[in-house]
């Protein structure tokens, strides 16, 4: 009963967190491309801080990256002075630099791995038939590392989902933070947090869904 | 006066350690029963692992720790209720909840690492175990297990880093590992940069640790493999 009722309500941070999620995938995808291209320009200047970096990001939690970027980066004076700080004071931004980082270091193993991926024997391919490096690297490693990628990204994309509840503990009204209000009033967890959880689940499906069709048309040139 | 917060940073990571060890141990037992039910002749069985790895692979884990927290929470106070009317409040401690929490969760992707690894030994090492008359238990301890093993780890070990990022979130719940640690250091020096840095730098020798640990265990489960190439 109280599920039926708390479902208009959380509907409320839907809104917010599909907006964090959106704009963090698409500014972390940016990111992940840059990185992965670092990694294999085959130059250790870049590769070094690309690898550095999906280290770091992927091996500390993102609560605590969030938490630097929101409470730490008060402590240095300068930084409040200047012209960045209507910026990282708002917890919106702050959420958004800290899920887009994230995203941006496993994308960028993701697609890494898809580059490597591409069988060997099409790059001599394209060689033979006199293509550039850049000419290879966009028609022919390209394609197909998009095709490699999708499902990992698709878990990707599901994880940031996941990541986004974390917003609601620098008191963002996302559909985690709206659920632990209402609990608050209410006290009742069960009913609550079952409903956001309907309302997360949703969401996977949805884009579960999406990355199934897209796989579909990716792979329409392979045979079964 | 500073050492008693760098004090408090050395308890707190081990209590993670702790977290660490528990929730591993529960992990591995959710997804060796969530591989087997899956992989089971019964339709009931497979439809309940398919719910599980859907429902806590789908729910953020910050949510699912909540409800695991303060869902029994409320259940036992009012079980407890029953008996005795003055009783306020009764929990299960955040430390097994929390470690309960992480487990479910790490132990529905685990349940899919299981399950990959058992499908990815060679059928012709169980028909071989069959023939020569081994029970099904026998074949699981003596043929399946060391084998699936050496497939499990490079999944295991990245559940094993999953598990220790995921400490970070029962500070919610009152365990008072190292984030809780910061946040109250925070208040003492005034320095939530310097604080929350020595957790992310703390974090960051926890999963190196994990990282190079798995990497020596792979070495070891495949000594017996001949190297192709």
């Amino acid at each position: 009963m109280l599920i039926a009722v708390s479902l208009p309500k959380i509907a409320g941070g839907v809104v917010l967190t599909l907006k964090l999620l959106v704009v963090s995938l698409l500014t972390g995808t940016l990111l992940g491309i840059g990185a992965a291209l670092m990694r294999i320009s085959g130059n250790r200047l870049l590769a070094w801080p690309s690898f550095a970096y999906s280290y770091v990001f992927r091996g500390t939690p993102m609560l605590v990256q969030l938490f630097i970027i929101y409470y730490g980066l008060s402590q240095f004076e300068w930084l409040r002075n200047s012209m960045v700080w209507p910026i990282l004071r708002e917890p919106f931004w702050c959420a958004v630099i800290a899920l887009s980082l994230n995203c941006g270091a496993y994308s960028a193993e993701i697609l890494r791995a898809a580059i490597r991926g591409v069988d060997q024997g099409l790059h001599e391919a394209g060689r033979a038939l006199g293509l550039t490096t850049r000419q290879r690297f966009l028609f022919i490693t390209t394609p197909i590392a998009v095709r490699l990628a999708l499902p990992a990204y698709g878990n990707e994309m599901i994880g940031l989902l996941k990541g986004t509840a974390l917003v609601s503990m620098i008191a963002m009204n996302d559909i985690t933070g709206v659920a632990r209000t209402i609990v608050a009033k209410t006290f009742a967890p069960y009913e609550i947090f079952i409903a956001a959880a309907i309302v997360y689940l949703s969401i996977t499906w949805v884009i579960q869904h999406g990355i199934r069709l897209a796989e579909l048309h990716f792979n329409r040139y392979i045979k079964k | 006066m500073s050492s008693a917060w760098v004090e408090s940073f050395l308890w707190g990571s081990l209590l993670i350690v702790r977290v660490f060890s528990v929730a591993l141990i529960l992990t591995v037992v959710w997804g060796m029963l969530g591989a087997s039910a899956k992989m089971s002749k019964n339709w009931l069985l497979r439809r309940v692992a398919n719910i599980y790895t859907s429902v806590f692979r789908g729910t953020p884990e910050l949510l699912v720790v909540l409800i695991l927290y303060f869902g029994s929470a409320i259940t036992l106070t009012w079980l407890v209720k029953l008996v005795n009317p003055d009783v306020k409040f009764v929990d299960i401690p955040p430390f097994w909840a929390g470690a309960l929490a992480i487990s479910l969760i790490v132990g529905a992707y685990a349940t899919e690492t299981f399950r990959g690894a058992l499908q990815g030994i060679d059928a012709g090492q169980t028909e071989a175990a069959r023939t020569l008359g081994l029970t099904r238990w026998q074949i699981f301890a003596y043929v399946e297990l060391p084998q699936m093993w050496r497939l499990a780890l490079p999944g295991l070990g990245n559940h094993m880093t999953s598990i220790i990022k995921d400490t970070a979130l029962l500070s919610v719940i009152g365990v008072e590992e190292i984030t809780y640690t910061a946040e109250m250091a925070t208040a003492l020096t005034g320095k939530p940069f310097s604080m929350y840095m020595i957790v992310a730098g703390i974090y960051l020798c926890f999963t190196t640790l994990v990282v190079f640990s798995v990497a020596r265990l792979e070495t070891r489960a495949n000594r017996y493999l001949v190297k192709s190439r």
